[in-house]
């Protein structure tokens, strides 16, 4: 590990932020720690996506079907055949894994652009739907339901929202981890020559299909483990929540309003928006449906209009800008 | 031939030719703006919610309420791209994806906000009417759909090619830059464009209304048949890009008849991940 | 006729153009000449409005049009052959020539000009429903000057008019040129080719890296030995 990474670990504000986050369970009420959980379980969605998105600089809307996986197929086979929820996750997230892995494959081999990558992403997670919504197995339409919570830790069961509050915080710190981890290392400084000018980076021997295939399992992988918490917490998995290509719309444009430059953007804007929507959903989601939606929409439009780095950035640069103002006035 | 197929194979196409006007809409747009827009689809339901919403408040049958819903997605289409999308045309391929899905976003939720998630169906005086020819069963709207999307796609054709209007518009799609230099306002011709191709999806929207549910967040689902389409037709030819069209409709057809259930929705989505990786310039392969 | 005062462009970086100043009048054939990347291109992108200059003045006839939209500029009459012809490749000589003709006020005159344009280019006539890019570098070139003559220009601008033709297409081009001119055409002629620019051109302007290195009459330019120390990057 480099010194870069461990500067992470050393800041302040990041331990303030987990100590205080931790205590919510002391003073929050439910619904205000159900908004905190689910807040916390974004944040690492969008985290994981940015290994792919923001340091590889690809557009994936696969994720739906790696956090499906996780959600879906863990639960399913939790259900259905006994499987121990952990081992699930583990299978899961190595499923999600390779599946990653082989839509790296196909990138690399087929060299396809942008656009071209992100349809086919695209097209896998509609497919990935169909495939949940057209199984039994699977749960169907009708989605799969937990019966009530039975067993302890070893059943990946976490108890009231306390648990599953400190379960969320540790993923996403792991999640973070993860990004700075990657980012100080040789892999995140290829992934980052990789978006930039790949021909350059090809020109000086950084092999593509590696670098970005390691960025795709390990998004991959979080983020199915994310879904199986995710499903587990809510107590049921609904296929046109977390099967559908809506959640990672939702996932990109999150992260790209933070800023698709540091880890902090996504994570920002997560724990930003995703209260902020829940609140306004919960204060007019009978009345005006999506409106959080709508809006992130609207925020996105304007962000790509007038800050296309991402707002994280921008109000970074704006408080540069005051202490250097206030800096100057002697 | 099997009557299974024959009928699978006549609803395929049917379908398709409802398909192939959407994409029809979305090669004009993204020919003279260079700009994929993620919206398309929802523009059409925003189209087809309006319709529905006249049927509701002013008993307007679809395919008349086309003459409100028209200039309405057409005004709606020049001001999206003027505003929207001009200033970002020549950004980073993510960044215009985000924007748009931005967009999508928007029309997909505020039409949740306004007509609620619940699937309506608009009623229409041609749904129940069918056609028989021998064991054959043909739907009356689907004919109108595909006949009209037919009809629609020739004109645009012959007006693209033979007119003086589509000469400038091809000009400007084959070199904006030299175009400018023979007197074309190319930002107009562009702006005009764009909004063509979202005025010819109220068209479509009223063909594919009769005998539909329709859903706010349908919108993805139609931007993505229609982003094959194109692919498979190699993005710049009507004739290609039609026929793309007709082959994600058959697949869906065959793929809905012959196996169970929303499995068989799988097959339009495979085809095309195939043909992107083997193809990537379309089914007839003529690079650009 | 043209009058360009201290014009300055960029694109992101260095200046390339800094406070050029010059003046075409009416009738003439002026050069404009100078080494690579010297912004004789830049210039006549900015006379033609697909580059906007950072600060200076353009007027034409006495009109000021430094804010106008490159299609109302051709609408004034200044119209330009590009760099490397940049034809319509997928679209016939005949709907190439059209669209040349396409501006409203253009249209009003489209029949009669291209009777002027097809006779003064015989070739083009032969060629007529051929698509544009199977035509060779010299055809491809008179395409390009009867494209840009069905608007009806009052001043024409060409970018190396003589880039990769060979001799007998040059010398074609360039009587065809000395004709128009002789009919009352304003010309603008950028050209890398010294003396064939000489040869032509009643003036000349010279440019060094964005700036006006030398202007004066043709004798005058080519006995002085600094026209030739500009194209060297001396």
């Amino acid at each position: 590990m480099t010194p870069a990474f461990f500067d992470t670990l050393r800041t302040p504000w990041l331990w303030l932020l987990v100590i205080i986050v931790a205590s919510f369970p002391g003073w929050l009420s439910s619904y205000h720690l159900g908004i905190a959980i689910l807040a916390l379980l974004y944040v690492s969605l969008a985290l994981a996506w940015n290994i792919v998105g923001g340091m590889a600089g690809q557009i994936s809307l696969a994720h739906t079907v790696f956090i499906g996986m996780g959600a879906v197929v863990a639960t399913a086979l939790n259900l259905r055949l006994g499987l121990n929820l952990w081992f699930g996750l583990v299978l899961c997230a190595f499923g999600a894994a390779i599946l990653g892995i082989f839509l790296a494959l196909l990138d690399s081999r087929f060299r396809l652009a942008h656009l071209s990558f992100a349809l086919i992403t695209l097209a896998f997670a509609e497919i990935g739907e169909l495939v949940v919504t057209g199984s039994d197995f699977l749960g169907g339409a009708s989605g799969l339901y937990y019966p009530k919570a039975a067993g302890g830790l070893a059943q990946f069961n976490f108890g009231g929202s306390t648990g599953y509050l400190f379960a969320a915080l540790v993923l996403a710190l792991v999640c973070l981890l993860v990004n700075n981890a990657i980012l100080a290392s040789p892999l995140g400084f290829y992934l980052r020559a990789l978006r930039d000018n790949e021909n350059a980076a090809q020109a000086i021997g950084i092999p593509i299909l590696r670098n970005r295939a390691v960025a795709m399992a390990i998004s991959a992988a979080l983020s199915s483990v994310v879904g199986t918490l995710y499903a587990r917490y809510l107590g049921f998995v609904d296929p046109t929540q977390l099967a559908s290509p809506t959640l990672v719309i939702e996932i990109v444009l999150i992260a790209t309003i933070g800023g698709l430059g540091t880890p902090w953007g996504p994570l920002v804007a997560a724990a930003v928006l995703v209260p902020a929507g829940e609140l306004l959903r919960g204060k007019f989601g009978g009345v005006l449906p999506g409106l959080h939606y709508f809006l992130y929409g609207v925020l996105i439009i304007v962000v790509v209009l007038t800050s296309p780095e991402g707002l994280v950035p921008r109000l970074a640069s704006l408080l540069q800008a005051v202490r250097r103002k206030a800096g100057e006035t002697p | 031939m099997d009557t299974l197929l024959l009928q699978t194979l006549i609803q395929g196409l049917l379908i398709g030719g409802a398909y192939a006007l959407i994409a029809i809409g979305m090669c004009l747009t993204y020919n003279v703006s260079g700009i994929v827009n993620f919206a398309h689809g929802d523009f059409l339901t925003l189209g087809m919610f309006i319709a529905f919403g006249l049927q509701g408040a002013a008993a307007l049958d679809p395919y008349i309420s086309v003459a409100i819903t028209l200039p309405l997605l057409a005004v709606l289409g020049a001001l999206t791209y003027q505003y929207l999308l001009r200033p970002v045309a020549r950004s980073h391929a993510l960044v215009i994806i985000q924007l748009t899905l931005g967009l999508s976003f928007v029309l997909q939720n505020g039409l949740l906000m306004i007509f609620g998630g619940q699937p309506v169906r608009t009623p229409s005086a041609v749904e129940a009417s069918i056609l028989v020819i021998g064991d054959l069963f043909i739907r009356t709207p689907q004919l109108i759909a595909f006949s009209t999307s037919l009809t629609l796609t020739l004109v645009l054709f012959v007006v693209l090619g033979y007119t003086e209007t589509g000469r400038r518009i091809r000009a400007v799609h084959q070199n904006p830059q030299a175009a400018a230099l023979m007197g074309i306002d190319v930002p107009r011709v562009r702006t005009l464009t764009f909004a063509a191709g979202i005025g010819i999806l109220a068209i479509s929207g009223a063909l594919l209304l009769p005998g539909t549910t329709i859903w706010p967040a349908q919108g993805l689902r139609f931007t993505v048949i229609t982003l094959m389409a194109l692919i498979l037709g190699g993005m710049t030819d009507f004739a290609g890009v039609y026929i793309g069209a007709l082959v994600i409709g058959v697949a869906e057809a065959v793929g809905t008849v012959y196996v169970a259930g929303t499995t068989g929705m799988i097959l339009p989505y495979a085809i095309f991940i195939l043909v992107l990786l083997l193809r990537p310039n379309g089914l007839f392969g003529r690079a650009t | 006729m043209l009058r360009i005062e201290g014009l300055t462009a960029a694109y992101d970086g260095p200046p390339a153009l800094s406070n050029v100043s010059l003046h075409v009048e009416k009738g003439e054939i002026l050069g404009l000449l100078g080494a690579n990347n010297s912004g004789k291109s830049t210039l006549i992108n900015c006379i033609s409005g697909l580059v906007r200059p950072l600060a200076g003045r353009i007027s034409f006839e006495g009109t000021d049009i430094t804010r106008l939209k490159p299609h109302e500029r051709v609408a004034s009459g200044i119209v330009q052959v590009p760099e490397g012809r940049q034809v319509f490749p997928k679209m016939s000589v005949i709907e190439n020539l059209l669209l040349g003709g396409t501006s409203r006020a253009a249209r009003l005159q489209r029949g009669t000009r291209l009777d002027q344009v097809l006779a003064l280019f015989p070739r083009l006539a032969e060629r007529r429903p051929q698509p544009a890019g199977t035509l060779s570098g010299g055809e491809q070139q008179m395409l390009a000057i009867g494209r840009a003559l069905m608007s009806g220009p009052r001043l024409l601008m060409l970018d190396e008019p003589s880039l990769g033709l060979s001799p007998l297409f040059v010398q074609i081009i360039f009587k065809a040129l000395g004709e128009l001119n002789k009919q009352g055409l304003t010309i603008l002629l950028i050209e890398q080719n010294l003396t064939l620019t000489l040869a032509y051109a009643g003036r000349g302007v010279v440019l060094e890296r964005g700036q006006v290195a030398i202007e004066g009459a043709r004798d005058m330019l080519k006995d002085d030995p600094r026209t030739r120390a500009a194209y060297l990057g001396l």
